[in-house]
């Protein structure tokens, strides 16, 4: 009778801790929104994915704008979507994003130049929703509608080593096209020497 | 009889609790989704890509380097390529692709230095900083415009016309002045050092003659007392 008095106490004990380890699993409370890449592959698939143009739509892209509310009612480009970047981890937007994803539907994003978009686009991204690019275009408004204009990324500027070698090069071949002026303030200078030999003789002369 | 039950049941008690337990360890393997889960949360990083915060001015780093400032460390996350044919002064080449490299990690997950990430506009470089601040790497800043802005204000700045204000010349005069810090050299710039000579000259000329007359009336009464 004593035995199995231990041993129940040691099942209770054992029903209990399992009870604590269910208890602590279920209200573990699940980050909202997960990750399904992990940072290196978010980083591949940055560099990876390319930017679209706007003549290169089709029909079956869907448009986002991620622009805020009032800009967005001031001028859009047609057929476009209005979601504020800050909003788009909101529970409808994500919705959204999971539906145009299950439908197998391309997404493009603009903004008012494609580095606005880089934030949005590459959360998303990262969350796992890699129908995603980017539109590059630079919008503004105008009188009330959108104007927009094709967007280079990364655009290869002027070589600032070349610049600077050609602004030098520039002020040596002034420097060398002017000796002549240099060559007339000589006898400027000579003409003050005989000057104070005259004076200084008749200091002496009168010692 | 309800003994003789309750034993039975007991006889089974130890395997089925090794069940229960076997069934928890099988959970862990749903971890591993977690795994790829590293980083700040999400809703944070949307609000720290969206702040206009992490961007430094062309004008600002021109500053800070003009002035030495030692905190400054500069990381060009454009191609091999690209860095040797121009760069800016003292800076690092961190290709995108090799971003997570953990040869680069010491230069990016510290806090001594403010890290300004740059390439030719500021796309890859917020995608660089993006990458970095969801690992909740600190201090990292993107320079605005990139290598092009740095050209158009810092290198070649436009010169202003005459109807703007007068903080648009205090702004163009800073950046000649440090794109002059920089290397380039002004036409104009040269002009001036010409005309600064020719007053030498002059002033060559005037100075003897007011001194030596003055020298004179000291001296002769000296000879005079002689």
């Amino acid at each position: 009778m004593k035995e199995l008095e231990k041993t129940k106490r040691i099942s209770i004990a054992a029903v209990i801790s399992i009870l604590v380890v269910i208890i602590a699993l279920l209200t573990y409370k699940r980050p909202k929104h997960m990750y399904a890449i992990n940072p290196q592959l978010a980083l591949e698939q940055t560099i990876s994915n390319g930017s679209v143009k706007l003549n290169e739509l089709n029909s079956e892209t869907i448009i986002i704008d991620i622009r805020n509310q009032f800009e967005f009612e001031k001028g859009h480009i047609e057929n476009a979507i209005n979601i504020d970047a800050s909003d788009i981890l909101i529970e409808k937007n994500i919705e959204v994003f999971k539906a145009l994803k299950n439908d197998g539907k391309k997404v493009a994003l603009y903004g008012n130049n494609p580095t606005e978009v880089i934030a949005p686009l590459m959360i998303l991204q990262q969350l796992g929703y890699n129908n995603i690019q980017i539109l590059s275009i630079e919008s503004s408004l105008d009188q009330d509608k959108l104007v927009t204009t094709n967007a280079e990324i990364e655009k290869k500027g002027e070589n600032i080593n070349q610049f600077i070698q050609a602004s030098i090069n520039k002020v040596n071949e002034i420097l060398k096209e002017k000796p002549k002026p240099v060559v007339k303030k000589v006898p400027i200078t000579k003409k003050v020497v005989p000057i104070k030999k005259k004076k200084k003789m008749p200091i002496e002369g009168g010692c | 009889m309800v003994n003789r039950k309750l034993v039975k049941a007991l006889k089974f008690r130890y395997v089925l609790l090794a069940a229960v337990l076997i069934i928890l360890a099988g959970g862990l393997v749903l971890i591993p989704k977690f795994e790829k889960h590293v980083g700040i949360a999400p809703e944070l990083l949307l609000s720290n890509a969206i702040s206009p915060e992490r961007y430094i001015s062309t004008d600002e780093l021109a500053d800070r380097i003009i002035n030495n400032d030692p905190s400054v460390l500069l990381i060009d996350v454009r191609d091999a390529i690209s860095y040797k044919e121009n760069t800016l002064p003292n800076s690092i080449n961190i290709p995108l692709e090799n971003l997570l490299n953990e040869d680069f990690e010491g230069y990016l997950n510290q806090e001594a230095y403010d890290v300004i990430l740059f390439s030719n506009d500021s796309f890859r470089a917020n995608q660089a900083w993006i990458i970095c601040n969801r690992l909740n790497y600190k201090r990292l800043h993107v320079l605005k415009g990139g290598i092009n802005e740095w050209f158009n204000t810092i290198i070649n700045p436009s010169q202003p016309t005459e109807n703007m204000s007068k903080t648009a010349y205090d702004l163009y005069s800073f950046r000649k002045a440090a794109s002059m810090f920089f290397g380039v050299k002004y036409i104009d710039q040269i002009k001036k050092p010409e005309p600064k000579k020719v007053y030498v000259a002059k002033k060559v000329t005037t100075t003897p003659k007011v001194v030596v007359p003055k020298k004179k009336k000291k001296k002769m009464p000296i000879e005079g007392g002689c």
